[in-house]
């Protein structure tokens, strides 16, 4: 670990310097701040937060979202902002509205449909199944030809010919 | 209405598809930027020299280059010179800008006397600026046009001068 952090300071990469000073905000408004940061991605992170990020880009944006609360701004403001500038991405939870809702709903759907199909084709099968053979079939009888026997015999008298 | 069934299915179906393709579809670490052709956020700041306050709306009129940088920022400090290059070559036609992205003004100031500057840097002291402008990361670059819209960014440092050549086309025309 020391190693890697001498290696990255020897190539240039360095981190960001922590701030004199944070500015957190009155106790109840300060609480809104961390419960909107948990719901909000921090840009540089894999899937992490930007309450549990202590990254410097979340600090900026958590920051950013301590601005928009002394605003006295709404909940769905402060996502709206967040929204316009990096997509619904922000949002650690989709939104279930739009085209997401095919994600939510779609299943459910294909499976309603696949019912409705095994219905279907189940009482399909029912009335194909063969009846009981009657009195002139049993005495031998041929069944009565179809379109297909017709175009058999057709292609038999051609070959004949 | 037989086929009717199948029809809803391999629409539900295609719609899914077309769905997971779009999720699926882009990198997951590529952060969206949304604010491509919408308007500059304006912003009021300070010089890092003068302590002067500086805002955006004072340069409508001029296309602008953005430059978000830090100096914990190894690329940050590698395009400097590519920065100052392109300054020198279009300081007639746009406006050139840095703006310190989460550091502190020692920092940046002997970082500045020891490599030399030209064009104004600015000091966001909570980087709120960054964010108003949907920044992912350091170094970032905004090309405004003399309208104020953005026209693009570009989320990586300059390595060659004719990079920022391109770029610049855009906006000067």
């Amino acid at each position: 670990m020391t190693l890697a952090l001498l290696v990255s300071l020897m190539l240039g990469q360095g981190y960001a310097p922590q701030r004199q000073g944070l500015d957190p905000l009155e106790a109840e408004k300060e609480a809104r701040v961390m419960r909107l940061g948990k719901q909000l991605r921090c840009a540089v992170c894999q899937g992490v937060s930007i309450a549990d990020s202590p990254a410097s880009m979340a600090r900026a944006q958590l920051d950013k979202v301590r601005e928009l609360v002394s605003e006295n701004k709404s909940d769905e403001e402060i996502y709206a902002y967040f929204i316009e500038r990096y997509g619904e991405w922000v949002l650690l939870q989709p939104t279930t509205g739009g085209l997401n809702s095919v994600l939510w709903l779609g299943p459910l759907a294909l499976l309603g449909i696949g019912l409705i199909v095994i219905v279907m084709q189940s009482k399909k099968s029912a009335v194909m199944l063969p009846m009981p053979q009657t009195a002139a079939a049993a005495e031998g009888a041929s069944p009565a030809p179809t379109s297909d026997d017709a175009l058999l015999a057709q292609v038999r008298a051609d070959q004949e010919k | 209405m037989k086929r009717v069934g199948p029809i809803i299915a391999l629409a539900i179906i295609g719609l899914l598809i077309f769905v997971l393709f779009k999720a699926f579809g882009n990198d997951p670490h590529e952060v969206p930027f949304l604010l491509n052709g919408k308007p500059a956020p304006n912003f009021k700041i300070k010089r890092l020299d003068t302590d002067q306050e500086v805002t955006l709306e004072q340069f409508k009129g001029r296309p602008i280059v953005l430059n978000f940088w830090a100096t914990w920022c190894g690329p940050c400090k590698a395009e400097h010179p590519v920065l100052e290059y392109a300054w020198k070559k279009y300081e007639k036609d746009a406006v050139f800008l840095g703006i310190v992205f989460e550091d502190n003004e020692q920092n940046t100031k002997r970082f500045l006397a020891e490599n030399g500057w030209s064009f104004p840097q600015l000091f966001d002291p909570k980087s709120t600026v960054a964010v108003d402008y949907g920044v992912s990361g350091v170094p970032e670059t905004y090309f405004i046009t003399k309208e104020g819209i953005i026209q693009g960014k570009v989320a990586a440092p300059f390595s060659h001068p004719m990079q920022i050549d391109a770029r610049m086309k855009g906006i000067l025309q």
